[in-house]
């Protein structure tokens, strides 16, 4: 499963490798900043193994208050970029304590619902974990960055799920969410977000603008073919038609450089890492251990499956990266520390 | 701790479930990219092709034209377009904006530009903001260029034709080809000729358009060097069989013409008798072609076609008028040829005569006592023709007159010529269903009637009379480079050819020297030490009932004036027309042949060439004027050409 992690990170190092290559050859600094991520997300993944996960999760109220506290320091003391506050400096590098959200969440709430001793939950258990959710959500979305505030959503729900939680609720919720829908779409949304929406149903209304990305990335992942470009052979990533081909568009140019096969060979270890980690949590000791994985893998794989569909066009442009391929050094140190926590869960599964 | 096992089971159920899903959530993608990459790849691959290439044309410069005696005429220079590519422009309101503010452009004119082509036109071909532009344009533009990768500056070879509209409407002139012009090599956008030699040598001259396919990033930018690159192939050399002194003796008098206030219209062919070569030609007014030449502008297009003397009509080959005493040797050689007379047949010519209970006057009122054939060209007597006219019969002078050149097209090499019209009887029951009368016979003898004719087709006329029968088919091409040197093209074949009686052509011949060396009207084009033989005519574009009435309304009314000639008399080298509308008369014609003739002799005595005729060697005889019509500014015309309308 390390295996399978490493590759995808490998994976996409060499596409931001070949993305971001300077004109005169050699390699850009987004590359070797890649590289220190990737390895200081090792790190954090060593030291989130090494500690048994009981005794994180009894502090998972720390890190919690820790990760609101940063959160609320975003919105005050934030770099703002590209239109949103979302990173704190810290002189070297940039945090971005959204990306630590999913995982401190994910503690909280597997704590949270391992500590009910019921075997099902009860309405009010739901609401708890709802505020508890809410709370890092409201603030990521303060930011703006919707797209990471909904990716809390699924941590919720997985758990929840797993937890025992009546069908019932469940199909309250979907119905309350459709008759919500069109009052959050006249009322929640910004115009720029609506207009997103609506291009995706029709991208040719603005081929030039809000709906160009989607149209490029199609073209991208199409003229790849079955056996792709070849490394560095892709021109939409190469020449920028397609944009942040080395973050959000990432899966995009692999596609493109690597046809088919490639998009088979990354889905396969996608897949592979998180049915191994869903193993995990069918396996776990505890039901703490096993929540918490699910609430990690949860935002993990809704990240995954939403990227990689918008990546062939097929899904509205979200700024949302791909974990372990996209450039980030935040998401990428959280993303292996979330799975840090998932073999922790593994590797305990038999002690007591 | 305890774990319940009904918990275990529990969550062991619902992890299955999710499993489930996110196995049947990677299969849909797969699926999703097996068709994007698999099945549709061949879309795909097309429109990022079309994303990062773009294929820019290079127009192939068109051949040189020359003149007989290796004289560029017309060739080439690089002009700079500037156009918006519509794919890397983010918003053409706002390109249009920047552009037309930067280069000192109308905006709204720009726009409308833009919008024309945007309705009409794909979306990869680029816009043509400004063609030809100035350096000053190109300057400004290049130091922006970073912000403004949508505007594409080319260089591109352009027409550039002599000064002065020399020659305008025998080159004709280039344009964008239009939709019913493409195939056959030509592509949208490609210039072709539009009018005249450009037109009928089109193949000859174009060329192949080159390509350059370059890779381009998303902001437009050419990034590396052309993946492609077909370089331009320059159209052929052309040598035309103009010459370029005579060319210019004959603009130079139509100026000097024009000047005088003679005229401001008409036309002059001038042709090597021998062969059929066109040595001149000219159609008066004349436009500037190099107008044309990087696409006319609305404003000289719409200016061309209001001015009332219509200067984009070509009168040497469309224009159809009446000839006239220039006809009158055709009349005469049918009646010799016909055996009705002999050169001595004589006819007393009392001042009028008086046919099928009509009387028809002679220009000269007293009349012109007992003359001959010879003398009655000389003189122009009315009344000789008039009675051998009315000898033979109107379908005898068609014949005739047919056999010499008059009344079909020339077959000249260049395009759109109209045919002129000598009247039989066969003619008017087709078109009129009527019966001929023999008392229409007598005014077709002097050249009026329904007798029209081109100046073209009075050339050939000329011609014909010189060479002693062959009805040349006058050409403008004498040869082509295809790649290995200058290559003669054959001249086209006669149209027809008839042997002459030598005497009896003689007299003919005879008649029209004396018209110009003895006591003729054609006094104006004589040349010392060189027999030149000629005929004036002088056709009324109104009737005398008419033009009290029609002077009224400020038309000009004056009588057209034409020239016909060749030289020297035995063994012809040039011969030709000059037609001067409104030119009041014959011999104010002859005053301009005058010129031709003296720089064609000057240049085979080795003589320096004449100087431009002055405005005083012009003006020279109104005694046949009438009140003239002030000159007014030029005034949009009627939309048809006045017509001649012949006295009778």
């Amino acid at each position: 499963m390390v295996g399978a992690i490493v590759a995808l990170c490998l994976i996409g190092l060499a596409q931001i490798y070949s993305t971001t290559a300077p004109v005169g050859g050699g390699a850009s600094s987004i590359f070797f900043t890649q590289i220190w991520a990737i390895l200081l997300g090792l790190v954090a993944l060593a030291v989130a193994l090494s500690i048994d996960y009981r005794s994180l999760a009894d502090k998972s109220h720390f890190l919690y208050i820790a990760v609101v506290a940063a959160l609320i320091g975003v919105l005050i003391f934030g770099v703002v970029r590209g239109g949103s506050r979302r990173w704190i400096d810290l002189g070297p590098m940039n945090l971005q304590p959204s990306e630590f959200a999913k995982a401190a969440l994910a503690l909280a709430l597997a704590k949270f619902f391992g500590d009910t001793r019921r075997g099902t939950i009860a309405r009010g258990d739901f609401m708890i974990a709802a505020v508890i959710t809410a709370v890092p959500l409201l603030l990521i979305a303060q930011q703006p960055d919707l797209g990471t505030a909904v990716t809390l959503v699924p941590v919720l729900f997985a758990a929840a799920f797993v937890a025992g939680m009546s069908m019932r609720i469940f199909g309250i919720l979907a119905v309350v969410a459709l008759l919500a829908a069109p009052i959050a779409w006249k009322f929640a949304l910004q115009d720029y977000q609506k207009e997103r929406i609506s291009t995706f149903v029709n991208p040719s209304q603005d081929a030039r603008g809000a709906g160009y990305q989607q149209i490029q990335a199609r073209i991208t992942v199409g003229s790849g073919g079955p056996f792709g470009k070849g490394f560095k052979g892709g021109t939409q990533g190469q020449l920028r038609f397609l944009p942040v081909a080395h973050n959000d568009f990432i899966f995009s140019a692999w596609a493109e450089e690597h046809g088919f096969v490639g998009v088979v060979v990354a889905l396969g270890l996608y897949l592979f890492v998180i049915l191994r980690s869903l193993e995990a949590s069918r396996l776990a000791k505890d039901r703490l251990g096993a929540y918490l994985v699910l609430g990690v893998l949860a935002s993990f794989t809704f990240q995954v499956l939403y990227n990689i569909t918008m990546s062939a066009g097929l899904a509205p442009v979200k700024g949302l990266t791909l974990p372990l391929m996209s450039y980030g050094g935040s998401s990428m140190i959280a993303t292996l520390a979330g799975f840090g926590l998932i073999l922790n869960v593994r590797m305990r599964r038999f002690t007591n | 701790m305890t774990a319940p096992t009904e918990d275990r089971r529990r969550v062991s159920a619902r992890v299955g479930v999710l499993q489930g899903a996110v196995i049947v959530g990677f299969a849909a993608l797969a699926i999703c990219f097996w068709v994007l990459q698999v099945v549709q790849t061949d879309k795909f691959v097309e429109m990022a092709n079309s994303n990062y290439q773009r294929t820019l044309p290079l127009r192939a410069p068109r051949g040189v034209l020359y003149d007989r005696n290796g004289r560029v005429l017309v060739e080439n220079r690089d002009s700079f377009t500037i156009s918006i590519d519509r794919e890397s422009a983010k918003h053409l309101p706002e390109t249009a904006a920047t552009v037309s503010k930067l280069l000192g452009l109308d905006l709204a004119e720009v726009m409308d530009i833009i919008d024309r082509h945007v309705r009409a036109e794909p979306v990869y071909r680029p816009i043509v903001i400004v063609q030809d532009a100035t350096a000053e344009q190109v300057f400004r533009l290049r130091s922006r260029k970073k912000e403004l990768p949508e505007i594409l500056i080319e260089e591109v070879p352009t027409r550039r034709y002599p000064s002065e509209a020399l020659a305008a409407h025998l080159f004709g002139y280039v344009g964008l080809a239009s939709d019913k012009q493409l195939g056959d090599g030509i592509n949208q956008g490609s210039i072709v000729g539009q009018q005249g030699v450009e037109l009928a040598y089109n193949k000859l001259l174009m060329g192949r358009d080159g390509v350059r396919r370059v890779v381009v990033n998303s902001v437009g930018r050419e990034i590396g060097p052309a993946l492609e690159e077909i370089p331009p192939a320059e159209g052929n050399r052309v040598q035309l069989t103009i010459d370029y002194d005579i060319q210019k003796a004959v603009e130079d008098a139509f100026k000097a013409a024009s000047d005088a206030h003679l005229t401001d219209a008409g036309a002059a062919v001038i042709l090597d008798p021998r062969t059929g070569e066109v040595l001149a030609f000219t159609s008066q007014p004349a436009f500037d072609p190099n107008a044309f030449a990087s696409g006319v502008d609305r404003a000289t297009w719409a200016s061309l076609n209001k001015d009332e003397l219509l200067p984009l009509n070509n009168r040497a080959l469309q224009g159809r008028y009446s000839p006239g005493s220039t006809f009158k040797m055709a009349v005469g050689l049918a009646a010799l040829e016909e055996g009705a007379i002999t050169p001595d047949f004589t006819v007393f010519c009392g001042g009028s005569a008086s046919f099928y209970g009509r009387s028809f006057k002679c220009w000269k009122k007293g009349g012109h006592g007992r003359v001959d054939l010879r003398h009655a060209i000389e003189q122009s007597c009315d009344v000789f023709f008039y009675t051998v006219a009315n000898m033979i019969g109107v379908d005898k002078i068609h014949k005739w007159a047919t056999l010499l050149g008059l009344g079909e097209m020339s077959g000249i090499d260049l395009p759109h010529e109209l045919s002129g019209l000598v009247p039989s009887t066969e003619w008017k029951q087709r078109v009129k269903g009527e019966k001929w009368y023999a008392g229409e016979t007598i005014s077709v003898g002097i050249g009026q009637g329904a007798v029209a004719v081109t100046p073209v087709e009075m050339a050939v006329y000329a011609a014909t009379l010189a060479n002693g029968g062959t009805r040349i088919t006058p050409h403008v091409i004498k040869a082509v480079d295809e790649g290995k040197g200058f290559e003669p093209v054959p001249a086209p074949p006669p149209h027809s050819q008839v042997a002459l009686d030598p005497q009896k052509v003689q007299a003919i011949r005879d008649g029209m020297w004396m018209v110009v060396n003895a006591g003729g009207t054609g006094g104006r084009a004589r040349i010392e030490g060189h027999d030149v033989a000629g005929k004036t005519g002088t056709s009324q574009v109104i009737s005398n009932d008419g033009r009290a009435a029609a002077v009224r309304s400020g038309k000009d009314l004056r009588d057209n004036g034409w020239f016909v000639f060749f030289a020297p008399r035995d063994n012809p080298e040039i011969a030709g027309i000059v037609f001067l509308e409104h030119g009041m008369h014959g011999p104010n014609a002859a005053s301009v042949a005058h010129h031709i003739l003296d720089t064609f002799f000057a240049k085979k005595d080795k003589r320096p060439l004449p100087p431009p005729p002055t405005v005083e060697m012009m003006r020279f005889d109104f005694s046949d004027s009438f009140p003239l019509p002030p000159r007014k500014p030029r005034q949009p015309a009627p939309a048809q050409p006045e017509r001649t309308v012949a006295v009778r």
